[in-house]
């Protein structure tokens, strides 16, 4: 070992981690607030329709995947206070009405023959809304004022990459016919209207702009 | 999707078969029937000791997927609020919400009875029976569709989960003395589950009902009702015949006061007599 009384940089040179990140403090808390929204109604449904669905692997599979979306709702609601919202159901809320909307036309599924409608709502909207606005946050916030947010965010995105993959899966092997196909893009297709009217899961901005013109170069820099 | 979804509706497919309590006791290979040799404690010496073994693990398994169908439904049936009754800013609107934390918990439990259901389907593998081999009722799903939060509580996480705790320390046991450690160590794993769900139950309603003693007498006199509901007519109990015995020590570690197994293996009894009573009338009237 060399000389301990030698002096060290205080970061590495394989740390590449830095201060400037495009959220604020209350910015970043506004996001998390309406995360914990999002994951709340996800759970909330897949605990619902556990009863309703006939498929047994589905059944199981809807069981495991309502913890981790209620885990993720806990991780936002112990991060908000720690964003100085001391209130935390002040922020739990959703970004605007068009989301409302979104998660009325995603829950409304109920019948037993309706699993394709259940499962392409969530796997193959709502998660893939969801994995894009964690990923826009985890790369766009300091990598060391905002650590603990993005600790979250890594552990929210590992379940939301898994479920995704397991309910794709499953999607594939219930249609099993063109007019099966034609129902499930029938669905997402209204649904991803809906999305798009939201602007995502945190409403316009959800994934940032990738208009060069709007975008704020100024930022931090 | 409605709030509160009926028993009739529960989704199933082709294999399960769906009848009353009275005919699933009455299939001749339930353990505890008389007339194959059974009645008392499941031990391997009996002759009926595998078909009776499969039947109450077919039994485990269609009780997790309505315990999880249950525990589902808690998290959509009900709005985040106090919970409570009792003080602060609460209001009696309250009654129909649940704390935050308690859906939480909900939403644990489903991924854990998720994880039952695999379990038993490998261990009806396991043990030569296959879905749909033995019916299925569904009185333990009705016990979670109570309209109060805090009696659909008391009814699943301290009754029926008490007497999942009842049924798989049983078969734990019997899984010891058949020489069968894949059964014995499943069973233990799963019966550490029902253990935290039961403490989640008590917890939750001691915590709820704090301010709130109306409440929390109602609630434990539902629970008393379920409780009657599920000895099976002494099938759970403390009895010398009763197959399926009270879990006494891991109930006191899931938070239940001495008193309180007591008086369950009381209800239990009574039960026993009432059956037993039943029984008899049904015989004399046959002679």
């Amino acid at each position: 070992m060399a000389d301990p009384s030698k002096p060290r940089a205080a970061f590495a040179p394989w740390d590449r981690r830095e201060i400037p990140g495009i959220f604020s403090v209350d910015e970043s808390a506004k996001r998390v607030g309406h995360y914990k929204w999002i994951e709340m109604k996800t759970f909330e449904v897949m605990g619902g329709w556990i009863a309703t669905v006939p498929e047994l692997d589905v059944k199981m599979r809807l069981g495991a995947h309502c913890y981790h979306h209620a885990w993720h709702a806990e991780l936002w609601h112990k991060r908000l206070p720690e964003l100085r919202e001391m209130n935390q159901d002040r922020l739990t809320e959703p970004p605007n009405d068009e989301l409302v909307a979104f998660v009325d036309a995603m829950t409304e599924p109920e019948a037993p023959e309706t699993t394709i409608e259940k499962l392409v709502g969530v796997y193959r909207v709502l998660i893939p809304a969801k994995i894009a606005a964690y990923t826009y946050h985890r790369n766009n916030t300091s990598t060391i004022t905002d650590a603990p947010t993005i600790r979250s965010l890594e552990f929210a995105l590992k379940d939301e990459f898994e479920d995704w993959r397991d309910g794709e899966m499953i999607l594939q092997s219930l249609i099993e016919t063109p007019e099966e196909i034609e129902r499930a893009a029938a669905h997402q297709v209204k649904l991803q209207k809906l999305m798009l009217a939201a602007g995502g899961i945190t409403g316009p901005g959800s994934i940032g702009d990738a208009y060069a013109s709007n975008q704020p170069q100024e930022a931090m820099a | 999707m409605r709030k509160a979804f009926p028993v009739e509706d529960l989704a199933r497919d082709d294999r399960f078969s769906r009848v009353p309590i009275t005919e699933r006791m009455a299939d001749p290979r339930t353990v505890g029937d008389r007339r194959t040799g059974g009645g008392g404690r499941l031990t391997p010496d009996r002759p009926d000791a595998p078909d009776a073994a499969r039947a109450l693990m077919h039994g485990i398994f269609v009780g997790e997927i309505q315990a999880l169908e249950g525990a589902g439904r808690t998290c959509w049936d009900f709005e985040v609020g106090s919970g409570s009754t009792g003080g602060g800013a609460a209001t009696k609107d309250d009654d129909t919400s649940v704390p935050f934390e308690l859906k939480l918990d909900m939403a644990r439990q489903c991924w854990d009875e998720a994880r039952h259901c695999e379990i038993s389907l490998k261990l009806g593998d396991w043990m030569g029976t296959e879905v749909g081999e033995f019916s299925e009722n569904t009185f333990l799903y009705e016990a979670a569709c109570n309209p109060d939060p805090i009696l659909r509580l008391t009814g699943v996480n301290r009754a029926l989960e008490g007497l999942a705790i009842d049924v798989f320390n049983t078969m734990k046991e019997f899984g010891d003395i058949a020489g069968d450690p894949m059964l014995e160590y499943c069973e233990d794993w799963m019966l550490a589950d029902e253990v935290t769900h039961v403490k989640m139950g008590s917890d939750w309603l001691r915590r709820i009902t704090a301010d709130d003693p109306e409440r929390l007498k109602t609630a434990l006199e539902f629970q008393k009702v379920v409780d009657k509901l599920f000895s099976l007519g002494g099938f759970r109990g403390e009895d010398e015949d009763s197959p399926v015995r009270l879990a006494r020590r891991f109930r006191e570690l899931a938070g239940f006061a001495d008193e309180e197994i007591d008086e369950i293996a009381e209800i239990a009894h009574e039960a026993k007599l009432e059956n037993d009573a039943r029984v008899a009338k049904l015989q004399a009237a046959q002679s």
